[in-house]
């Protein structure tokens, strides 16, 4: 990689961050965020007071901090590290440093780790495919609305995609033979410390290097036997373990020392507290989600769910693309089998892919979080899409001679990165609204019955209307549904007054509210009915719209 | 041709994505639109709004004229004139079938208003909820709703299949049928009804679904069961006209079940 190429990495990286931490400013806080941001916070605290040796490592300290009896006690049903992270960041960017405001600060290390990924995947297309299509590939990546959304959240999706991707590319790597391959096995623990679903990676590693390795060991029928390379099936089997052993070995040891030492819940007990956490998710609860026209549950699931929602939420001429450069990709693999990549990039790529989206296909495993539970499919997406823009490019260039290549190339993936851009823009600040124009945008997803949001995000967009309807004086009470949790963090950024006050939970805080708001979910509509029997009245005096389509209402109890 | 189909579909999404974003009517479409209903509203009329996403915007305009038992009906059945308020071509469940007698488009929101005759109701479960009565369940079972005789029905505004429904709303004890009674009920020639599981996480937790028969002396004239996703179930039945005990026996195979129920007798 010239100096070149590294600058233009660069520069893609900070374009992504400079992005999503713009973006970020106005979304709403996610009912979860929370969570992790008040965990974080405690997490940071521990370990700074463990590094100034304000206290030591004890079971006690250890347990309040991160875990507790119950099984979402301190969020302990989560790993430590983005949350570490995310507190840490807060300490230092915004109370050390005041380069940012502290909700900024929480989530600054979930964009940093989102041009990261920009920054990878680059480099991985740079060193396999070429240039052309390593700044295509990060441009359409840079261009995803929901992945934008998603990496401005102090959450782990948008984390955890750059970190499965860093580890597949580590482990491509770590192919090569080296004598050490450490980062495959560290990156693989920081995924496992950051989300659970970092425990499918190993079922597209494995059955990768199964075939790789069944590959370069299979014996040459016009030589002798070489060591190591018998021809006796259990030869042969020792012989493909055998291939590049250390990565497994990393992977298997590393892995998961690297997840218990970032992990200090896991010190104590670990075997205990490893199969509690798995417990969680195997046993998690379905929530409420929307999808064509149904809301959903409990299993079964249609198999389909990954796939229409991803094929409604990537932009579609990236999509188009994608479907070329898988074209090339298969077309390639075909017509010059012998000029193939040793190490199968492409099998890889489309290993991790339905490692991260397969389970959805099972219809048990939970949909409620949409293609923010499989985004580590992503990157293969607008790989592929890079490898087919130009492809398609060089083809034209090749056939109207008066354009170079170059230039083609310019133009078609302008285009392209055009359209994602344009996505980007009308989908944001409310991205889980918004579906590509295949949907028709979001009024189309509305039309299709695709699930409207989740997380209470968009109850930023009423603040102003809350406060304009609030009493002129003393205390207006505001039924805050799922706001409820981030009221207090508005009151702190000081979006609101503390003289807007929480009503509470439910009937009861309905019921003593002045105000009151519902962030629309199709099972949200019941708030909407407790609100009417409450109030006497089915009229909102505001509702919040994207792009025309209904979010938030707000009511006002008549004769206030 | 791949460079141009690539082309092609990123420029068309360029325009469709600013095109979808603007393709609802805006507000002032909506406040002409709500400004011509309000001129021919009458007392009585049914305003609905289609497809059901707009709901709110349209209540936001014109929800003054929607009173609470409008907005969480049985069913239209009832009233003679409807006022459709629709975008994007969608049409409400409740004017399904209808002819128009007025059409008009606001700048993407169409106003329709349905003229038929409205089915005349001679007695509704909910305005006698009052005076029904709920059988005392066995003495080895716990009462789930019902107190005991004597006691009776709830009448409430209840989330089922997503929608608002007025409705008596019982909690059967698992396995034994609980009977709400009407008596001198005033029927007319047909009773029809709706019977539905309300609450979605009740709905969510229990999966069982629920069941409802409809006895007129004795005999059942009616039946309707309602699972978990099927929403506000439809029954009805021929009936004598005149006064009459009705008993609506309430059946469901779990505990914490909302089942909910409401019913017209109607000439």
């Amino acid at each position: 990689m010239t100096v070149r190429h590294r600058a233009i990495g660069w520069a893609l990286a900070a374009v992504t961050l400079i992005l999503v931490v713009v973006n970020q400013r106005g979304v709403g806080i996610a009912r979860d965020e929370v969570v992790y941001m008040q965990a974080g916070a405690r997490y940071a605290a521990w370990w700074t007071g463990l590094v100034t040796r304000d206290h030591g490592i004890d079971e006690r300290s250890v347990t309040q901090t991160f875990g507790g009896p119950n099984p979402t006690d301190n969020n302990r049903e989560h790993p430590a590290l983005m949350k570490t992270l995310f507190g840490l960041s807060e300490q230092l960017v915004h109370g050390k440093l005041g380069l940012a405001g502290e909700v900024t600060a929480f989530r600054l290390p979930s964009a940093v780790l989102h041009a990261v990924l920009v920054l990878i995947v680059y480099g991985f297309v740079l060193e396999l495919w070429g240039l052309a299509e390593a700044i295509v590939a990060a441009l359409v990546l840079i261009g995803l609305p929901r992945a934008v959304f998603h990496a401005g959240l102090a959450c782990f999706d948008a984390p955890t995609m750059t970190l499965w991707f860093a580890t597949v590319v580590a482990y491509f790597r770590a192919l090569d033979g080296r004598r050490w391959p450490w980062q495959v096995g560290v990156l693989w623990g920081l995924a496992l410390a950051t989300k659970h679903t970092a425990l499918l990676l190993p079922f597209a590693l494995g059955a990768h290097y199964l075939v790789i390795a069944w590959r370069a060991t299979r014996p040459d029928p016009g030589q002798p036997d070489r060591p190591g390379f018998g021809r006796g099936l259990g030869a042969r089997l020792r012989a493909v373990l055998g291939y590049r052993g250390r990565v497994i070995v990393s992977l298997a040891v590393l892995g998961p020392v690297t997840l218990y030492a970032v992990w200090p819940w896991l010190w104590f007990a670990p075997i205990h507290h490893v199969r509690d956490w798995l417990a969680f998710h195997l046993n998690h609860v379905h929530y409420n989600y929307e999808y064509l026209g149904r809301n959903w549950n409990a299993p079964r699931f249609p198999w389909h769910v990954a796939l229409v929602t991803t094929l409604f939420t990537v932009p579609v001429a990236t999509l188009a693309a994608a479907a070329l450069g898988a074209g090339v990709w298969i077309s390639e693999r075909v017509r010059r089998p012998a000029r193939a990549h040793r190490g199968a990039p492409v099998l890889l790529l489309a290993l991790s892919f339905a490692a991260s989206i397969g389970p959805f296909v099972l219809g048990s495993t939970p949909i409620f979080g949409a293609e923010k539970h499989w985004m580590p499919a992503l990157p293969t997406i607008c790989i592929a899409a890079g490898v087919g823009v130009v492809w398609a490019a060089r083809r034209a260039a090749s056939a109207v001679r008066r354009i170079p290549a170059p230039a083609m190339i310019a133009g078609v993936a302008g285009c392209v990165v055009l359209a994602a851009a344009a996505e980007v823009v009308v989908a944001e600040p409310y991205a889980l609204t918004w579906y590509n124009t295949l949907a028709g945008g979001a009024p189309g997803g509305a039309d299709l019955g695709m699930n409207r949001q989740f997380w209470g995000v968009a109850a930023r967009g009423v603040l102003p209307v809350l406060i304009a309807d609030a009493a002129p004086t003393g205390t207006t009470a505001v039924y805050t549904h799922d706001a409820s949790p981030a009221w207090s963090i508005y009151q702190h950024q000081g979006l609101i007054p503390t003289t807007l006050t929480d009503a509470g939970w439910e009937q009861a805080g309905i019921d003593r509210s002045q105000l009151a708001i519902v962030i629309h979910e199709l099972h949200f509509n019941r708030h909407d009915y407790l609100i009417w029997a409450s109030y006497g009245t089915v009229q909102p005096v505001f509702v919040l719209c994207s792009d025309g389509v209904p979010i938030v209402s707000v009511y006002r109890r008549p004769g206030k | 041709m791949p460079a141009l189909v690539l082309a092609g579909i990123a420029c068309w999404e360029v325009c469709a994505a600013r095109r979808d974003a603007t393709s609802v009517p805006g507000d002032a479409a909506w406040q002409a639109a709500a400004a011509a209903v309000r001129a021919g509203y009458r007392p009585g009329d049914l305003i609905v709004f289609a497809p059901a996403w707009v709901d709110p915007i349209g209540r936001r305009e014109l929800g003054d004229l929607i009173a609470l038992p409008d907005a969480a009906r049985m069913d239209a059945a009832r009233y003679g004139r409807i006022w459709e308020l629709a975008i994007r071509g969608a049409q409400a469940s409740d004017t399904a079938d209808l002819v128009p007698a007025v059409t008009e488009d606001h700048a993407g929101v169409r106003v329709r208003r349905y003229d038929r005759p409205p089915a005349v109701v001679v007695g509704d479960v909910l305005d006698r909820a009052a005076s029904a009565t709920l059988s005392a369940p066995p003495p080895a079972t716990l009462p789930a709703t019902p107190p005991g005789p004597g006691a009776h029905p709830a009448v409430v505004l209840a989330e089922v299949g997503f929608a608002p429904h007025r409705c008596v709303q019982v909690s059967p004890a698992p396995g034994t049928p609980l009977r709400i009674t009407f008596p001198a009920f005033p029927l007319g020639r047909t009773l029809v009804g709706y019977v539905g599981i309300a609450d979605v996480f009740t709905r969510r937790d229990v999966r069982s679904p629920v069941r409802i028969d409809v006895e007129l002396a004795g005999r059942v004239i009616a039946s309707a069961g309602a699972g978990v996703d099927d929403g506000w179930v439809r029954f009805t039945a021929t009936t004598p006209p005149g006064p009459a005990d009705v008993t609506f026996v309430a059946r469901a195979a779990d505990a914490n079940r909302k089942l909910c129920f409401a019913a017209e007798a109607r000439q």
